[in-house]
């Protein structure tokens, strides 16, 4: 029997349907993915599930009952949970006492029992084998484990659908390698877990069924087994679709445009050609994206020297910039968009020298440039001037693209370029990358998905504890190669 | 596709709605005025109101562009007293000397401004902390100057300029608030300057990365902030004809009510000029309404306090449910 069905589930907002009659089925004991470009309805369907958002019309059944909700307490005490994309955690309290923050035990007169939460937190991570130090300060504690944390705080509540939203878009192999066990572990307790994700490697690494949704509606409900990647890229955008082919171009020899000295572990220098694309690889934490904020000036470049033809790079970002030298920030909230600002107010941010004289701004030129440089990339949007957060996360990444473009590159460095993007946009950016290449713009690429970057690259430099260890041609490489030199356990 | 049929959700409105918020609620008081009495809707009246407003909108301009920058200017209110002050002592009573008074007025202004860019751009320190100081150390200053009487006195014909009614309909000080609205908009809108207000305003460490000039924007900031106080100075010293020791006292709030009202919130990189103009008049309205009902001014400065309460409340409100988009 079904652990989880909706009927003729409807979510309209004003002007869009989010949900059209969605029946949805889900068996105890099974991880179910649900997938579908951004704005297919996945999230909307999660945020019914979960109480965020009540629907139109139609019911939600657990265990064949039905159940209404309409705050995500009434979700959990109902027994669906959810972990979020985005943390909640508080970093200055424990482990434990995040896990039960909202829900502590209490010793009489308001106060907070902590030595119970922390025996009930180790109880807790004992059952589910997960790795977490219940007195360990949450802000002691990387990004992966404040994943387990997230998922231990879901799991406290007793729930039996438990949703995974995108919970692996910052972890690294090993630690996603760690997640899934316990999300087996999970499973075969005979718990439902419904897994968001845009990875279609994952899906058919860690899910038993998958579910494709596309504009609103449910497309289809398939066993793994009889689903391969193709047609689910099929399924997920309603046309065929490209797979992700190697395109690495052999280089022709082009001059150097960036060198590099003192970020390898042996001292040598690292140059990068016209054309070339150079990918970083390694785990979260190794310091890729370190690297590539002290190339662009927003941190001190201690014991780092670089040169941009020939002519040592400036410290300052502004001067970094006005080199030529582009940084695609990996956080797009924190210093990537101008969330209130329009759509080409954003793209032009790092331009306006060009598009303005004396002090005075050249609108009308600024406005159809950065709209036919968006139409290029094949933006989505109802309206430029609209603030840029009404953009799903594909196409504000394709604005930050339209923003580093107009910036004139010689150097581009994209770090993450396609998380929380979806497949179609994804190939959208992986053209323009390779576009640029031909251009003659050098591209330094950071990624955590190695078949992307195995796709991409001409050679991958592999970064671990701060510094590069290697750098191997792209010939050379295959995943697991990568996976093995990324976690040192190539170490002979 | 759908992400297209998703952006087109409520945010469309919401967006327009944070927009037009002021504008709404601007002609909703002019119609509500106009039942209280049909005076309320003559020429006569409004542009009597926009001359009322001037002091305080003018100077309102300038510290948009601060808010705007997620920065707030309470040393405006010190400005104005100070400008009143220096522009009559410099005139004093001498037709000759009123450009000079003029300039000597808007170069004080300014260079108080400067002088809180340059701490708050370098110096690090909060802004509301420091122009609450500023302001005290420039209310000091006054006190000291004039020893705590009305000083210096107006060039003859300054009044009646600014007081006079063009066609004997539209007052000079009205129109000079419209001016000052007009290059307000068109230094926000049209340059380099305005452009990077809203991009710093709007999240500084994404500015830091597009290579725009943080501190130097915050500079020009609070001296355009400073500059506008001292015209409003100017404004208030035609309207009252006498420097008084602190006629800019409590203007601060009156100025920070009209910009928020506006939609220029706390929270940067949005509002504008021209909804703080709308700002300002509904600021007017309502309390030439309270007075008319009779309301004392305890009770208007009660009114005041929650139009401010209100109205960050309102925006904030639509402003959150319509910014993000979550995925």
């Amino acid at each position: 029997m079904a652990l989880l069905e909706t009927h003729d589930l409807t979510r309209r907002f004003p002007g869009v349907v989010a949900l059209r009659a969605v029946n949805f089925t889900a068996r105890a004991g099974e991880v179910h993915a649900v997938c579908g470009a951004n704005g297919a309805g996945k999230s909307t369907l999660m945020n019914v599930l979960s109480g965020t958002i009540a629907p139109s019309s139609g019911r939600v059944l657990i265990n064949g009952k039905s159940v209404s909700f309409t705050t995500p307490a009434e979700a959990r005490s109902a027994g669906i949970a959810i972990v979020y994309q985005e943390f909640s955690s508080i970093p200055e309290l424990t482990v434990a006492d995040n896990i039960f923050l909202g829900q502590e035990f209490r010793k009489g007169f308001g106060i907070v029992d902590h030595k119970r939460a922390s025996s009930e937190a180790r109880a807790l991570m004992e059952r589910f084998r997960i790795d977490l130090d219940p007195d360990a300060a949450v802000g002691t504690l990387g990004v992966a484990d404040r994943q387990l944390l997230e998922l231990a705080r879901a799991l406290s509540t007793d729930a039996q659908v438990l949703i995974l939203d995108e919970p692996t878009g910052v972890l690294s192999l090993s630690e996603q390698r760690n997640l899934f066990e316990v999300i087996r572990t999970l499973r075969d307790r005979g718990m439902l877990i419904l897994y968001i994700s845009h990875r279609l490697e994952e899906i058919f690494e860690i899910a038993d069924t998958v579910s494709v949704m596309r504009d609103g509606e449910l497309v289809a409900t398939r066993e793994k087994g009889s689903l391969d990647r193709k047609e689910l890229v099929r399924l997920m955008t309603g046309h065929e679709v490209s797979d992700t082919e190697a395109i690495v171009d052999s280089l022709a020899g082009g001059e150097t445009v960036l060198t590099i000295d003192g970020i390898t572990s042996d001292d040598s220098r690292i140059l990068l050609a016209e054309g070339e694309i150079l990918g970083l690889a390694g785990l979260v934490g190794a310091g890729r994206t370190s690297i590539a904020r002290r190339l662009a000036g927003l941190r001190p470049r201690t014991g780092m020297t670089a040169q941009l033809k020939g002519k040592p790079l400036p410290f300052d970002a502004a001067g970094v910039l006005k080199t030529g030298l582009v940084y695609l920030t990996e956080d797009r909230k924190e210093d990537g968009i101008f969330g209130p600002l329009s759509i080409p107010m954003n793209a032009t941010a790092a331009a306006l020298d060009y598009f303005s004289s004396a002090g005075f701004l050249a609108r009308r030129r600024e406005r159809s440039e950065a709209a036919t440089l968006l139409e290029q990339l094949r933006l989505v949007a109802s309206s430029l001037d609209m603030p840029i957060t009404s953009l799903s996360g594909g196409n504000q990444q394709k604005v930050l693209f339209a923003r580093a473009l107009l910036a004139q590159p010689k150097v581009l460095i994209c770090d993450e370029p396609t998380r929380g993007v979806d497949v179609a946009a994804r190939e959208d950016i992986y053209r323009l990358l390779r576009d640029l290449s031909k251009r003659g713009v050098a591209i330094i690429m950071i990624s955590s998905e190695l078949d992307e970057l195995i796709a991409m690259c001409h050679r991958i430099a592999i970064v671990r504890h701060g510094a590069v260890h290697s750098v191997v041609a792209n010939e050379d490489l295959d995943e697991h190669k990568l996976v093995l030199a990324a976690t040192g356990s190539d170490a002979a | 596709m759908s992400a297209s049929a998703l952006a087109k959700r409520p945010l469309l409105s919401r967006h327009l709605l944070d927009k037009a918020a002021v504008w709404i609620v601007l002609l909703i008081l002019l119609i509500a005025a106009g039942f209280v009495s049909e005076a309320f809707l003559k020429l006569n009246y409004l542009g009597n109101l926009v001359r009322q407003a001037a002091p305080i909108g003018i100077t309102a301009v300038g510290v948009t562009f601060v808010m705007i920058l997620r920065g707030v200017d309470l040393s405006v209110g010190a400005i104005v007293s100070m400008s009143a002050v220096v522009c009559a002592l410099v005139m004093d009573g001498k037709a000759e000397n009123l450009w000079l008074a003029i300039g000597v007025t808007c170069a004080t202004g300014s260079l108080i401004g400067l002088a809180n860019g340059l701490l708050i751009a370098y110096g690090r320190v909060s802004s509301f902390i420091l122009t609450l100081g500023m302001s005290i150390v420039v209310y000091g200053l006054v006190q000291m100057g004039t020893g705590g009487t009305a000083r210096g006195i107006v060039s003859p014909g300054f009044r009646e300029f600014l007081n006079d009614r063009i066609g004997n309909v539209v007052p000079t000080l009205a129109i000079c608030f419209v001016i000052a609205v007009v290059v307000g908009i068109f230094l926000q809108s049209q340059t380099r300057f305005g452009r990077n207000v809203y991009l710093v305003g709007a999240n500084p460490h994404s500015a830091r990365l597009a290579g725009i000039p943080a501190v130097q924007t915050t500079v020009i900031a609070y001296c355009v902030s400073g500059l506008f106080a001292g015209l409003g100075g100017i404004a208030l010293l035609a309207r009252t004809g006498v420097s008084g020791t602190n006629p800019g006292a409590g203007m601060e709030f009156d100025v920070l009510a009209a910009v928020i009202l506006g939609g220029t919130t706390f929270a940067g990189g949005r509002g504008g000029v021209g909804s703080t103009f709308a700002g300002v008049l509904v600021l007017f309205i309502a309390l030439n309404l309270a007075n008319v009902a009779g309301l004392p001014f305890a009770a208007q400065l009660t009114i005041k306090g929650i139009i401010i309460i209100a109205a960050s409340a309102a925006h904030a409100w639509i402003g959150r449910s319509g910014g993000d988009r979550t995925e």
